[in-house]
């Protein structure tokens, strides 16, 4: 499978704190990529570098051939990403969220409806599109928060804890989306601390433990011997 | 540029769907009319009350006649010290050398009545000299051997309203000016980070240069909007509320000239206050921290107001126009009361503004564009 994001030796201090310590991994075209580890191990810091928000000390990082330091934009056109914080403008209603996302990703005026309308239909949003988001609910907003990060189509698709502030039917809908994601060839990034949903979708995983990354490979080689992934994981911590 | 569009548009969209700046510059367009309807009834009341002067003793013959023409009321009082400490507004003791006077200056009742006094017993005296010279065959003009024959280029009314309008138009104008935006301006900043969109926002490819600009444009439109809502209203207001005392009433006009001037400032002030309102709203993590940083403003703007009310004839020379706010409330001034404008003085306000406006800007952007924006949050 084609590489979608190299990451290679990334570096990364947020004000006296040493986040990244040479972190590498290859996520792939058509797969699920778990980017794994407790909370403050440094998988925020590395999807925000990836998606150009912070610039790395040391190492490099390319989506579909293109260096985030030296071409950010064209990064940006072909990234989308969804976090746990779900934040939309309260007061524009979901489809004005979505299309003013569209917009500023460069979808061209002609086809701004039919994108629109097209991602509200994938994700079975037609029955509050003209809500205000102020009135959504937290599982629709977070549908919202899908739907801008993918309405310009970016082959690169980042979830952040995407599950954690949603209730069970909520977070299920965001895994089918992976999965359908995944289907059409996107290479989706799923950073996540619950090891439960990576062993369930992941193709492949990388675990990193205060910024260095302790155990990669596909999901079935890093459980090996062990039962499931969580006490894989957790060998692999106390072993760094 | 498209960018640019498209932010403008969306933050147009949002502001006008946000009761908070609504309602900011719906109050500005009612609370105007109100407080001036207020002042009109104080300075005509003022002008026509009729205050009370206690007194004891002989009174000159006459004198009460004018005391009664210059709403003057007298009333017999055993003891006129002990009654103008809150009794009458002023106490009066008439001996054979003349008349003590007893009143209290902090009281502005007592002010008001002791000039009264003061005009009817000089007008008296005058009378009762000009008698006595005639009565005598002398010819009462020699105590006056150099007569002024006054011919005041406005008048005493135009004065009034020229003083009135001064110092209220350019403080309405900045006020209103950063009033009206202030809202938007931290909701369109500070509250990006609150709500936590600003991340998804700078992920798009848009150059964030131009959704700054588009920020600070749909602020400006905001701050300019409240602030002509506010003088309109004003304006219309004056041109229906009577000023004065009664017989005398006045209604406040504003010359083209000065109307001009009002409409080019209020365009520099509202871009300025948008991008220094944005800058401190990007150092704010929350609305509320924003509303913190931006409280200091509203001294800033009210002291050269001030500085007018104050000191009317205040004649700086062209460094001082230098100054943000102070300047346009001096040019303001200068428009309304002399309607007429130096260009220099109007060239180096306009620069100074628009410098003022793009410092703030870069200072927003830099801002903007530091990772500690998204580490912070």
């Amino acid at each position: 499978m084609e590489s979608a994001v190299r990451v290679d030796r990334l570096e990364k201090s947020l004000g006296p704190n040493k986040v990244l310590r040479g972190i590498s991994f290859e996520a792939r075209r058509g797969e699920i990529f778990g980017l794994l580890g407790p909370n403050g191990a440094g998988k925020t810091t590395t999807l925000r570098i990836i998606c150009t928000l912070l610039a790395p000390d040391a190492g490099s990082v390319e989506v579909l051939g293109f260096d985030t330091r030296t071409a950010p934009a064209e990064v940006r056109r072909r990234v989308g990403v969804v976090t746990a914080e779900i934040g939309i403008y309260p007061r524009l209603s979901a489809r004005e969220n979505i299309a003013y996302f569209a917009e500023l990703s460069g979808v061209l005026d002609g086809e701004l409806d039919r994108k629109v309308d097209g991602v509200l239909e994938r994700l079975d949003m037609g029955s509050f599109a003209k809500q205000r988001a102020e009135s959504l609910s937290s599982g629709q907003k977070q549908k919202v928060a899908i739907a801008r990060a993918i309405v310009h189509d970016p082959p690169v698709l980042m979830f952040d804890e995407p599950t954690s502030n949603l209730d069970v039917l909520a977070s299920r809908e965001i895994r089918e989306f992976m999965v359908e994601s995944k289907s059409r060839g996107k290479c989706v990034i799923f950073s996540t601390h619950v090891l439960h949903d990576a062993e369930r979708l992941c193709d492949r995983v990388t675990i990193i433990h205060e910024g260095r990354v302790v155990g990669s490979g596909p999901t079935a080689d890093v459980r090996g011997k062990f039962e499931d992934l969580e006490d894989a994981f957790l060998s692999l911590v106390e072993a760094s | 540029m498209k960018a640019v569009a498209i932010v403008f548009r969306k933050e147009l969209r949002e502001i006008l769907r946000d009761r908070r700046t609504m309602i900011a510059i719906g109050l500005a367009a009612l609370a105007t009319p109100i407080v001036l309807y207020v002042i009109s009834q104080v300075t005509v009341r003022s002008a026509t009350q009729t205050y009370t002067v206690g007194y004891k003793g002989e009174m000159p013959a006459g004198l009460d006649i004018l005391f009664n023409a210059t709403s003057l009321k007298l009333e017999q009082v055993a003891d006129p010290v002990e009654a103008a400490k809150a009794q009458v507004d002023v106490g009066l003791v008439f001996t054979p050398r003349g008349v003590d006077e007893y009143y209290d200056p902090t009281r502005q009742s007592a002010q008001i009545t002791d000039i009264r006094i003061q005009t009817v017993v000089s007008r008296y005296d005058a009378a009762k000299i000009a008698a006595t010279l005639q009565e005598r065959g002398v010819d009462p003009s020699v105590l006056n051997p150099l007569p002024v024959t006054q011919h005041p280029l406005t008048s005493p009314e135009q004065a009034a309203q020229n003083a009135f309008l001064s110092f209220f138009l350019p403080y309405m104008l900045i006020t209103m000016t950063l009033t009206g935006g202030l809202s938007a301006a931290l909701d369109t900043s500070a509250g990006e980070r609150e709500r936590k969109t600003l991340e998804s926002l700078l992920l798009t490819p848009a150059p964030r240069s131009q959704v700054l600009v588009g920020k600070i444009l749909a602020v400006s439109v905001v701050g300019l909007a409240g602030a002509m809502v506010a003088i309109v209203s004003m304006l219309v207001a004056l041109s229906q509320i009577k000023f004065g005392a009664q017989g005398q009433p006045t209604h406040i006009v504003l010359t083209p000239l000065a109307a001009s001037v009002m409409v080019w400032l209020a365009v520099l002030l509202a871009g300025a206050f948008a991008s220094i309102t944005i800058t401190l709203g990007t150092l704010a993590r929350n609305f509320r921290q924003g509303q913190a940083y931006a409280t200091p403003l509203y001294f800033v703007t009210i002291f050269p107001a001030s500085l007018v009310l104050f000191i009317p004839d205040f004649n700086p020379s062209l460094g001082y126009y230098l100054i943000p706010i102070l300047n346009a409330v001096l040019v303001l001034r200068d428009a309304i009361v002399h309607n007429s404008v130096a260009p220099a003085a109007l060239a180096v306000t306009s620069l100074s503004l628009f410098v003022t406006g793009a410092l703030c800007f870069y200072a927003a952007l830099r801002l903007f564009t530091r990772e500690a924006l998204l580490v912070r949050s």
